[in-house]
């Protein structure tokens, strides 16, 4: 109300300039300052003859401009949102993975029982072998605990939970375990159990094995797939490691898979 | 060496190691000798006391097979041969 009794001038200049800018604009007054390109130059059109890009296409640009950013905004959003739901729909598919996949409930080697559960919010490294293994098991367990040793003397890591699950039932009992893992690192745990508790849990890494002839003895070795498993906190797959990889290379995938990891579970 | 009688007991670190090094002895004996079994009696006896039965099966045919490596990859395959063997 101020404003109108103050400045009716500069309301009649934006009245003037509104109706440059949406030609056909109802409005007595308006219509002698309809933008009409080389018509004769009304109060507002003095010297810009030359232009007849005057302000009225400047400003029609503008709000094109401003509409079409409200479209793509729009568009933007939505796009986000259905990524949103598609990363939401991931997660919830990952989180069921981890609670089903790969569990297990085995003996550790001190007579405790323990399931994949257990091991939630740790990293695992996991191998699978037998204890009267010749030459592979202990070397590859040799290097796993390397590796576990070298990530431990890394501040700010958190520790690695190495386990040896068997895949000789028969022979592997706790106390055979026990006295297999203790050569090589004190929280290397053993795992072992029934045989259909180990071709269950065989089954759900995808470890093969196949015990080979007896001999006079009642000996024999039991041929199996050699791989040294990572599991996430979320007791997920993250990664594996054949015989061709050295304990370096394993500490920095298991060093690069901590730094990038981002839990599914709650 | 613990050879117990049922033989079930699996050897302790230490054992293993043992074991290694004496099978490590009778292969470098065999290195000098161009596989000549005969020059390293001594050390194959040695060998088959430290070792179970099975690792020494198992260690040989590691052996032949190392062996067998070698030779492909030095290009001196001679099919003929191999078909005999196998």
């Amino acid at each position: 109300m101020l404003l109108l009794t103050r400045a009716p001038k500069a309301w009649h200049r934006l009245f003037q300039l509104k109706a440059l800018a949406l030609p056909g604009t109802p409005g007595g007054k308006a219509q002698h300052v309809r933008y009409q390109p080389f018509s004769t130059p009304g109060p507002a059109e003095t010297g810009r003859q030359d232009q007849p890009q005057g302000p009225g296409l400047r400003t029609r640009l503008l709000v094109t401009a401003l509409i079409g950013a409200g479209v793509g905004g729009a568009w933007l959003a939505m796009r986000a949102e259905k990524e949103q739901w598609r990363r939401q729909q991931r997660t919830e598919a990952l989180r069921q993975a981890a609670v089903g996949q790969g569990d297990f409930s085995l003996l550790d080697h001190r007579g405790q029982v323990r399931c994949k559960a257990d091991f939630r919010g740790q990293w695992v490294l996991l191998y699978f072998g037998f204890t009267h293994c010749p030459d592979i098991c202990p070397d590859e367990l040799e290097k796993l605990v390397q590796v576990v040793r070298q990530l431990e003397a890394e501040p700010g890591l958190p520790p690695v939970q190495p386990l040896f699950i068997t895949v000789d039932p028969e022979r592997d009992t706790v106390a055979a375990m026990a006295r297999y893992v203790q050569d090589f690192h004190p929280r290397l745990l053993g795992l072992t159990g029934s045989t259909e508790q180990i071709a269950q849990v065989s089954r759900s890494y995808r470890v093969y094995y196949s015990a080979g002839p007896k001999d006079e003895d009642q000996d024999y070795i039991v041929d199996h797939s050699i791989a040294i498993y990572l599991l996430s906190p979320d007791g997920l797959f993250t990664d594996y490691y054949s015989r061709g990889r050295s304990a370096e290379q394993i500490t920095d995938s298991v060093r690069r898979h901590m730094a990038a990891f981002r839990s599914v579970l709650h | 060496m613990d050879l117990s009688p049922l033989g079930m007991a699996a050897p302790s670190m230490k054992e293993r190691q043992a074991c290694w090094g004496a099978r490590d002895e009778y292969w470098k004996c065999l290195d000098e000798n161009t596989e000549d079994a005969s020059k390293c009696k001594k050390l194959r006896s040695s060998f088959e006391s430290s070792c179970p039965q099975q690792w020494i099966k198992y260690f040989d045919k590691r052996r032949d097979y190392l062996k067998f490596k070698e030779k492909f990859e030095a290009g001196d395959f001679q099919p003929s041969k191999m078909t005999a063997q196998s």
